[in-house]
């Protein structure tokens, strides 16, 4: 199924693309989405077509990639990976789009699973479990920072090359174990974590008033469950910061 | 702050505020970096870490998808943390007023993300032909424009809390009258309610969730009382 | 019945179905009817890539789902019926006269088509299919995720609640 590229990506071009990734959303928008980003991080290799920038092929390749497209920005390397591959083979322009559109859901659903709905939330309750614990600045930060873009860089480059190599048949590659399994096991380390750690942040940053550690702990359980039991309807930040708000002018104004 | 100080303030803003979305995602624009590097520019990573701990904990609710509509946590975390290192840490309210503050302007942030969006849609449009042409200078410009406008979207953020949200605060906190005890209770009693019912919704579907997340709880608390 | 929702969405499967109905529907199965994806082997492979390792995705072109039809609505588990346009799901009804009802959970951009709602956008005539299906008894409503409002066929038509 992985056979040779006909043109091979220099490793120079493909150090390029992965640059580009990370700037993928930057004319992220409510029409196109990643579209124009999609294009703008396949450039370097487009240019591998036959007649190089000034080329019939390059152009008309680099108008289709910039239409509409919707996926989660870090796998969204895999479809840059794959497209550049589809492209450097000419395949047919309807088979690409098909190929596009199919892209978008998956990549979407999976990543969106595991990277906001999964790496972030645990790397964050890992950072607060290290401050609950007495870290420091730097302790905090790099914990999160760490954990967090070691899989994140590794994400998006795992993409880039795996599309690169697999193109149009790059479902089979997507079934690795971390990205099916990754979400759950991160979810249940982040269930320990945040059990352990909240109580300690709770103390640590409370540590002055423990005179009212009974009603704070009542806020926080009738607070939590409620706010959980409006699935969402709510936004709880927007109800605090309403809270708080009222509270700092009752007080400053008495 | 002297006018290199608040200068050098915006900028870190503007890039935390590009950070969020456009460039490079590394969430450096989560509060518990943002809000310490916020800290750290005004002498005191310790005092930015805890209001970014704070922040924190509201932030576990919003997960950044796509198309979603969210809260801006980079320049408003940065924000908070460096006010309250700055003039909150060691005042009755400071916390409390801090966070405050960086809420609201998450919130305006969010919104101003929303307009950012769709600026760059009415770009998009303007060169959709060169675009959809192949155009490698459209394509290249576009996101180029997007990258420029999302850093000063960050930096007037960063610049109008500096001029409006910091005399405000230094005022509040004045006037301010109410037991020290009771101001972080707040906080934290509102921060810890939203983090505990993100973590719930975000989790809930994980086998022997309850289970896993008591287990935790029993070992958090063992600590907490141990120490 | 176990299908819980018929849902027309030119994404197919993506995360405002997978996670948006899939978790409070408790979504078991769903039901993919397309004549091209049902035989094309590398895209089936991808959208099965799109839902987590429980979920069962039945592919079908409007021929077979029409046959098969009963026996998804006799299954014990809760699934949900995806078609990517209007057209199928019309083949679809005239084929099996058992759908009760539609929802419209996503129509995007392209040339010709006018905004309806922030993610319906239509041509004059699959607006007046949509009335056609109406016509039949068929009740359509169009809702993204579960914590929108479900829109009545007049109210997405005339674009109201467009945010």
């Amino acid at each position: 199924m992985t056979t040779k590229l006909p043109v091979t990506v220099p490793w120079m071009t493909q150090a390029s693309m992965f640059v580009r990734l990370l700037a993928i959303q930057a004319s992220w928008n409510y029409e196109g989405m990643l579209g124009n980003g999609i294009a703008f991080c396949m450039e370097p290799a487009l240019r591998l077509l036959p007649g190089g920038v000034d080329g019939v092929e390059y152009r008309a390749a680099l108008g289709r990639q910039s239409q509409y497209f919707n996926a989660n920005p870090y796998l969204a390397s895999v479809a840059v990976g794959a497209l550049v591959r589809a492209e450097l083979e000419h395949e047919e322009p309807e088979r690409i789009a098909r190929f596009r559109k199919a892209l978008c859901g998956p990549l979407g659903s999976v990543g969106d699973r595991l990277v906001w709905a999964a790496l972030l939330p645990t790397c964050a309750l890992a950072a607060l479990a290290v401050f609950g614990w007495g870290g420091g600045a730097m302790a905090t930060v790099v914990t999160f920072l760490g954990f967090y873009n070691a899989i994140n860089l590794a994400l998006r480059a795992w993409g880039l090359r795996v599309g690169l190599r697999t193109g149009i048949q790059v479902a089979h590659s997507l079934g690795t174990r971390f990205v099916r399994h990754g979400p759950r096991l991160l979810g249940s380390l982040a269930l320990l974590l945040a059990g352990f750690g909240l109580p300690l942040v709770v103390q640590r940053i409370v540590q002055p008033g423990v005179a009212l550690l009974g009603g704070t702990l009542a806020v926080i359980v009738v607070g939590g469950v409620l706010l959980a039991r409006l699935h969402g309807r709510v936004e709880g930040w927007k109800v605090a910061l309403v809270a708080q708000v009222a509270l700092i002018l009752l007080w400053a104004v008495k | 702050m002297n006018p290199v100080a608040i200068s050098a303030f915006g900028v870190l803003g503007g890039l935390l505020g590009l950070d969020t979305v456009s460039f490079p995602q590394a969430m450096l624009s989560r509060p518990i970096v943002a809000a310490t590097l916020g800290g750290a520019a005004m002498g005191s990573p310790a005092a930015g870490l805890l209001c970014g701990a704070t922040l924190e904990l509201f932030a576990l609710e919003t997960l950044p998808i796509g198309a979603a509509r969210y809260p801006e946590w980079g320049s408003a975390s940065m924000i908070g943390g460096g006010l309250y290192a700055l003039q909150g840490d060691g005042h009755v309210g400071g916390l409390l007023t801090s966070v405050a503050i960086a809420l609201l302007c998450a919130w305006l942030g969010g919104w101003s993300m929303v307009h950012l969006r769709k600026l760059n849609a009415r770009w998009a449009e303007r060169h959709g032909d060169a675009v959809a042409s192949g155009s490698r200078k459209a394509i290249v410009g576009l996101q180029l424009y997007g990258l420029a406008a999302d850093f000063l979207r960050g930096a007037v953020l960063t610049l109008a809390a500096v001029f409006v949200a910091m005399p405000v605060q230094a005022t509040v906190l004045r006037t301010l009258e109410v037991n020290a005890a009771l101001s972080r209770a707040v906080v934290v009693a509102t921060a810890t309610a939203v983090a505990l019912s993100a973590v719930w919704k975000i989790f809930r579907a994980v086998p022997h969730a309850r289970a896993l997340f008591l287990a935790g709880v029993a070992a958090g608390l063992a600590v907490a009382l141990a120490r | 019945m176990a299908i819980e929702l018929y849902r027309i969405d030119d994404r197919l499967i993506h995360g405002q179905v997978v996670v948006g109905w899939g978790q409070p529907l408790g979504l078991a199965f769903i039901v993919l009817v397309d004549d091209e994806v049902a035989g094309s082997d590398w895209e089936q492979e991808l959208y099965r890539m799109g839902v987590p390792p429980e979920m069962h995705v039945y592919f079908e072109s409007v021929d077979t789902a029409a046959v098969r039809l009963g026996t998804y609505q006799e299954d014990q588990r809760p699934g949900l019926l995806l078609t990517a346009d209007i057209n199928t799901m019309i083949r679809l009804v005239d084929a099996t006269g058992s759908i009760p009802a539609v929802n419209v959970g996503g129509i995007h951009h392209r040339a010709g088509r006018s905004q309806r709602l922030r993610y319906v956008f239509l041509t004059p005539q699959e607006a007046d299919d949509l009335r056609q299906l109406a016509k039949r008894g068929v009740l359509v409503t169009a809702q993204d995720v579960p914590a929108a409002r479900p829109l009545s066929l007049d109210e997405l038509l005339a674009g109201e609640g467009n945010r």
